[in-house]
Parts: C-alpha cells; structure tokens; sequence
C-alpha cells in the first residue's frame, strides 16, 4: 500500500506543473485576500444600536438623534446603520441571543458627567458569537467615541464659554437648550471635526470572547479547507488516468488486491494533503502571523480531518466517473462550488441564514466554522467536536461511496 | 507436450447485448507459445482479460497452473505476467522505477526487483535509458518497457497482448528475439496478433479467432496444410480463407 502512495507521490513531484498549483497558488490567493481582507475589515455595514439609560431630555439623547441613520441610502461606504434602542436590558439580552451584533450605550448620568466635565464612559457591548472580527469592531467603536468625542469637545468648550460669559444662565435647562442648538448648527453644518476621543473614553464588553483582529486567521484556513479540498479532488483526475493507461488494469492482474490498491491511492492523497495543511500552518504562523487560537491541537486535528474527507472524496469521485475529463472537471466545479458555499472565501456568518442552513451540505462549511470557532472566537477543542464529527460523517459516506463502487466496477 | 498449464473451457463475456466472446475453449501446454490470431474485435483481449483475471467470465471455467481462477484469483496472479495490448506505464516514472514498482508489486524485494530490472532492461536494450522518463520514449521503446514490466516477479505464463503493434522492426525484432530467448528458458507464453507472419515465425500452435469464437486450432504447418500446398500457402491465405467464409455464414 505504501509503495503505490509513495509512487503516487514520485509521480507527484516530478509534476511541476502540479507542486506550483499545489503550494504556490493558494499562497498567491492568500496574499490577495489578506490584504483585500486588511482593508474591507472595517468596511462592513454594520448595525448598531444606541442605547441610553438616562431619563428623557438628557445630553445622550440629543447625540443618539444626531447619530441616528435617517436614511439608510445615504450612508457612505463603510458607515454603520444606527438604531435608537431605549432599553438597555432589551438590546443585551438581544446581543445575547445574537440578534444584534452589538450596541453602545450611554450611562444614565451621561449628562451630568459630560457637564461637571468628568468625562463620561460609553458602554459598547458586542457579540463575539456573531462573528465579527475584533478590528472591525474597534474600528467602529472607535469611530463613534472620536466622533462623539469631538463633537462634545465643541458643545462643552461652546456651551461653559456661554455659561462663563454670562450669556446664558448656569441652570441645567438653559444649558440644554444651548446644547441642543449647537448640535442642531453642527449638523447643519455636517462638520467633521476630527481630533482624539479625548473626552468620552469607551469600554468593550464582548459577550462571548473575541482574541484576534488579523484577517489570516480567518483568511488562511478559509483557504486551506478550499485548497486542501481542490487538490485532494484534483487527484481523481490522476486516479482516473490511472485507471485509462491501464497500469490498473496491470495491479490488479499482479499480486496486490484491491483494497491494498484503493489504500495506496487514498494513501498517497491523503499524504500529500497532509504536507499542504504542514506547510500551510507553518507558513501562516511564519508569515501571517496566525494565531491558532486556545487550542492549537483542535486546530491541527480538524486540519487532519480535512485533509482525510477530502481524500475519500476523491477516491469517491474518481470511483464515479469514466473519463479523466470529467474526473477533472467535476473536481473543479464541485471544489469552486463549495468553497464559496462553505464559507471560504467569507466568513460564513455574513451569510443570510438559509443559506448558512444550506452550506452544511458541504464539508467545507463545517470545516470552517470549526476553525473560526477555534481561531476567532476561542473555542476549545469540545466546542468543535460537532464540526469533527461532521468531517467524520462525510468521510465515512464517501468512503463507502467509492469502496462500494471500486468492488463492483472496478475497470 | 508437457502437461497443459493453461486450461480454458467454453467461456462466455457478453458487454450488454454483445457477445464478444463466445464458447471459447483452448489449452496451451507448459512451455509452449500458443498464437491466438484474429481480426480487431474478435474478443482476443477480452479471452486474455478473462484469463488474466481482470475480468469475470459470464460463464466457463479456466485453470491456472492448476488453480482455478474464480476461486483462486491470488495464487494465478502469482503465475502471471500481463502485457496488455494498450501501454500500462507510468509515463513520468522513469523506465527503472516502473519496472521496480510493479516488480515490487508482484511481491519481489527491492533488491530482486532491482535485478530483474537491471536484467530486462538489458534484454530489451535499454540499459542506457534506464533513467529516461518513460514520456520521452518512442513507441517502441515504451512497448519494450511494457513487455518488461510483464517479465517482472517470475511468471511462469506470459499474456501478450499484441505486444509489436504499430513499432519499429528494430524494436519488433528485439521482442521477437526476447521471446524465443523466453521459451527457451521454458515459460509458456500467450501471443496475441493480427500479424499472420509474427505467428507463423513464433508460435508453436495457432488459434484463429474470429467473431467471440475460436475457429480453427493447429499448429502453423497444419493450418497451411488444409489449404492443400503448405508450401506457398501462408497463414495470410489460411486466415482470409477462414474468416471470409465466416463472414458469408
Ligand atoms: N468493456 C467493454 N465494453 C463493451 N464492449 C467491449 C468491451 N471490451 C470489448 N468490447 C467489445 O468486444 C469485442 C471484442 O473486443 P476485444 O476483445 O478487444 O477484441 P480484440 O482484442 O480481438 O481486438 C469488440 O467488439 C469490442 O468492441
Ligand atoms: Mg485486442
């Protein structure tokens, strides 16, 4: 059996051709995306909501309207859709059941703090379960704390100017009023002021647990599921043309059964399936920085498991097909088709939810929930036993697809 | 002659409606090179599938060295060596390593799969292109290569399926060459062909086939002899004779 994986494997790397598309390819891919992915991080419209405690009148509440989206078609690119939300309660346990990615709330003494000056601490509350990356998020969080922040820079430098002047008296409804006029004039102006939150600060409490903001961590096993995927179905092709030169036809005729010849062929691409997740692994950690999360050993597991699906696929596959065309273009479609169905080219979360409920037809899918769970979201190795037991599932249905198949067709 | 080492009784392959062989039955005794003649299609593959294991008879029995096929498939496969009609190689291995690969397949050691190797490589005259990718050879390099690798593991009974299709004569001779230098080592040997004078110079006994069935049996000389002058006759004349008057039945 290890001599036809190992002959497999010779034929293998005197393929040029192959080892490029093998190792070199997916690298090229994963660079592209990356760095696409390092610039969209913050470009995606989220939701949020603005939640406050205080009672009705309040500073917060003026801000909350100003930030409100009227309109959502007139948000630029990469502008978040603001919610008016007026139970605090309400929105987390809604984060909570993951309804909501996630809100900012004002504390109830916002406006008291905001005019003794002591500075007031916004609350932003988001749901690691949901999936959004930690940069995303902080990009965004960070955004309304400045924006916040500035624009209460301008309000309270302007409104204790009006007080300290005399203009207006120190009582709290004179000093709403004014407050409210100045936002009223800022908005008109669409003034921009930029400048540091220096004022409102902002705490994130993530509901869940949310370790890492690099895009490779989601980035590099999205591909390897997809790539480690396509060159095991890519296989069936050479299976095939193993199958079309007749050296089958001469194995079987020789001393070795069949099942030692099925074995070896599996063998070899689950061998070479292996070497790819080893280089892909330690060249996300070397280069990308990858962070395998909690449980590196989950990691490596579901990776293995992949690597094992993936094979008796190809076997499958190449058990079902006469000519080494369709072989290779079955392969490819079906390796096309699911990539971006199981959520390798995106995260699955994004994904509307029926069509989540379809991915789980492909492994691919569970594949990659298993390592955003492990990677993004800091799973241990229990959270993703469903996903493991699902690549087990679809591994034993292949493989008893194609040994079925090979015992009764076998030329 | 010896006693038969190869008995196949009336066997029958259908694919779908199409019955490509039928009611075939031969022996070839040990040591001999039994001819089985016959145009494209007359099922000479199909028989030499059946024989070598790769393919179930619909019905019919074949012993092996005595065992029998349907129930011993393991220990035939341990008493053959196939060169199918169509090239089985690994065209980006070089000619040593499909040699030793499918050596080691038939259950030699590395070491005596290097020697037998070596050994063949030489006989087919091509010890200098030993290391060559077999995708770089010619026709008749790869068909030398192809009769080799059956020659790997010692069988005892060689299939060989039209092994000097379409080669050069040079390649062709050097086969030839090798197979008498074969049966003089006394393997017995399987020789398919539509080439009348390749038979007629190596066979001991010919087969005509034609059409699923076996319509005539006799040794080359004997066959001539029906035709009244076996003198100037050829197996040609013996063969259009046949399958012509088969094909006005
Ligand atoms: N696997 C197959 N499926 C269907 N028909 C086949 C198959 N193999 C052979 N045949 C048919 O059986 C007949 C005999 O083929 P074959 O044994 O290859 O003849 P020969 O080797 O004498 O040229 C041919 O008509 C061929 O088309
Ligand atoms: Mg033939």
């Amino acid at each position: 059996m290890w001599l036809i994986a190992l002959k497999d494997l010779r034929i293998f790397v005197k393929d040029r051709a192959a080892l490029f598309f093998f190792i070199i390819f997916p690298f090229m891919f994963i660079l592209l995306f990356y760095f696409l992915n390092l610039g969209a991080a913050t470009d995606e419209r989220l939701t949020y909501y603005l939640v406050t405690s205080e009672a009705e009148g309040g500073l917060s509440h003026q801000i909350i309207n100003l930030m409100e989206t009227k309109n959502e078609s007139q948000l630029k690119p990469g502008e978040p859709v603001f919610v008016v939300e007026s139970n605090f309660d309400e929105a987390y346990q809604k984060v909570k059941d993951g309804q909501l990615s996630g809100f900012i709330a004002f504390p109830a003494d916002f406006t008291e703090r905001m005019t003794t000056g002591s500075g007031a601490q916004l609350e932003v509350v988001v749901d690691a379960g949901a999936g959004y990356d930690r940069a995303a998020l902080n990009g965004i969080a960070a955004a309304i704390a400045s924006q916040v922040g500035a624009e209460q820079i301008v309000i309270k430098a302007s409104v204790s100017l009006l007080v300290e002047g005399g203009i207006i008296p120190p009582d709290e409804e004179s000093i709403n009023q004014a407050t409210r006029q100045i936002l009223a004039e800022i908005t008109a102006e669409q003034s921009q002021t930029g400048g540091e939150p220096s004022f409102i600060g902002f705490d994130i409490e993530r509901v869940g647990d949310i370790e890492s903001g690099n895009p490779a961590d989601y980035v590099i096993p999205g591909y390897l599921v997809m790539f480690v995927f396509f060159a095991a179905a890519v296989t069936a092709e050479a299976i095939v043309r193993e199958r079309q030169n007749n050296t089958l036809e001469r194995l079987l005729a020789s001393s070795v059964n069949k099942s030692t010849i099925l074995g070896g062929v599996y063998t070899g691409t689950a061998v070479r399936g292996l070497i790819q997740i080893l280089i892909f692994w330690v060249a996300g950690i070397l280069f990308f920085k990858v962070d395998l999360g909690q449980s590196p050993l989950a990691v490596i597991i579901l990776s293995i498991l992949m690597v094992i699906m993936s094979s008796a696929f190809a076997v499958m596959l190449a058990t079902l097909v006469r000519t080494q065309r369709s072989a290779g273009s079955l392969a490819r479609v079906t390796a096309l088709i699911l990539a971006p169905l199981g959520g390798c080219w995106w995260p699955l979360f994004i994904l509307p939810e029926w069509l989540q409920t379809v991915a789980k037809i492909s492994p691919h899918a569970w594949a990659n929930t298993g390592f955003n769970k492990l990677m993004l979201f800091g799973a241990d190795l229990g959270a993703v036993v469903p996903e493991m037991l699902a690549l087990v599932v679809f591994t034993v249905i292949f493989g008893a697809i194609a040994i079925w198949r090979f015992r009764t067709s076998a030329v | 002659m010896a006693e038969d080492f190869l008995v196949a009784t009336d066997l029958h392959k259908s694919f779908h409606d199409f019955k490509a062989v039928n009611g075939v039955s031969f022996s070839i005794a040990k040591g001999e090179i039994f001819g089985l003649l016959g145009p494209n299609g007359a099922g000479k593959t199909t028989t030499i599938r059946m024989l070598s294991t790769v393919l179930e008879a619909d019905s019919g029995e074949i012993i092996i060295g005595g065992h029998s096929v349907r129930k011993k498939a393991e220990s035939v496969r341990a008493l053959i060596g196939v060169c199918p009609q169509e090239l089985a190689l690994y065209e980006d291995l070089s000619a040593m390593e499909n040699l030793i690969f499918f050596g080691r397949m038939d259950g030699l050691n590395t070491r005596d799969a290097r020697a037998q190797a070596e050994e063949y490589l030489k006989l087919m005259g091509l010890q200098d292109r030993a290391k060559g990718r077999v995708a770089k050879f010619s026709g008749g390099m790869k068909r030398r290569i192809n009769l080799a690798i059956a020659l790997m593991g010692n069988p005892q009974l060689v299939f060989m399926d039209e092994p000097t299709v379409g080669i050069d004569p040079q390649s062709r001779n050097r086969i030839y060459e090798t197979i008498e230098g074969l049966q003089s080592k006394g393997m017995t040997i399987l020789y398919t062909t539509h080439y009348m004078e390749e038979a007629d110079r190596l066979c001991d006994r010919i087969a005509i086939m034609d059409g699923g069935k076996i319509i005539a049996m006799d040794t080359p000389r004997a066959l001539k002899a029906q035709l009244g002058d076996s003198e100037k006759a050829t197996l040609e004349d013996v063969f259009l004779n046949l399958t012509g008057r088969s094909l006005r039945d």
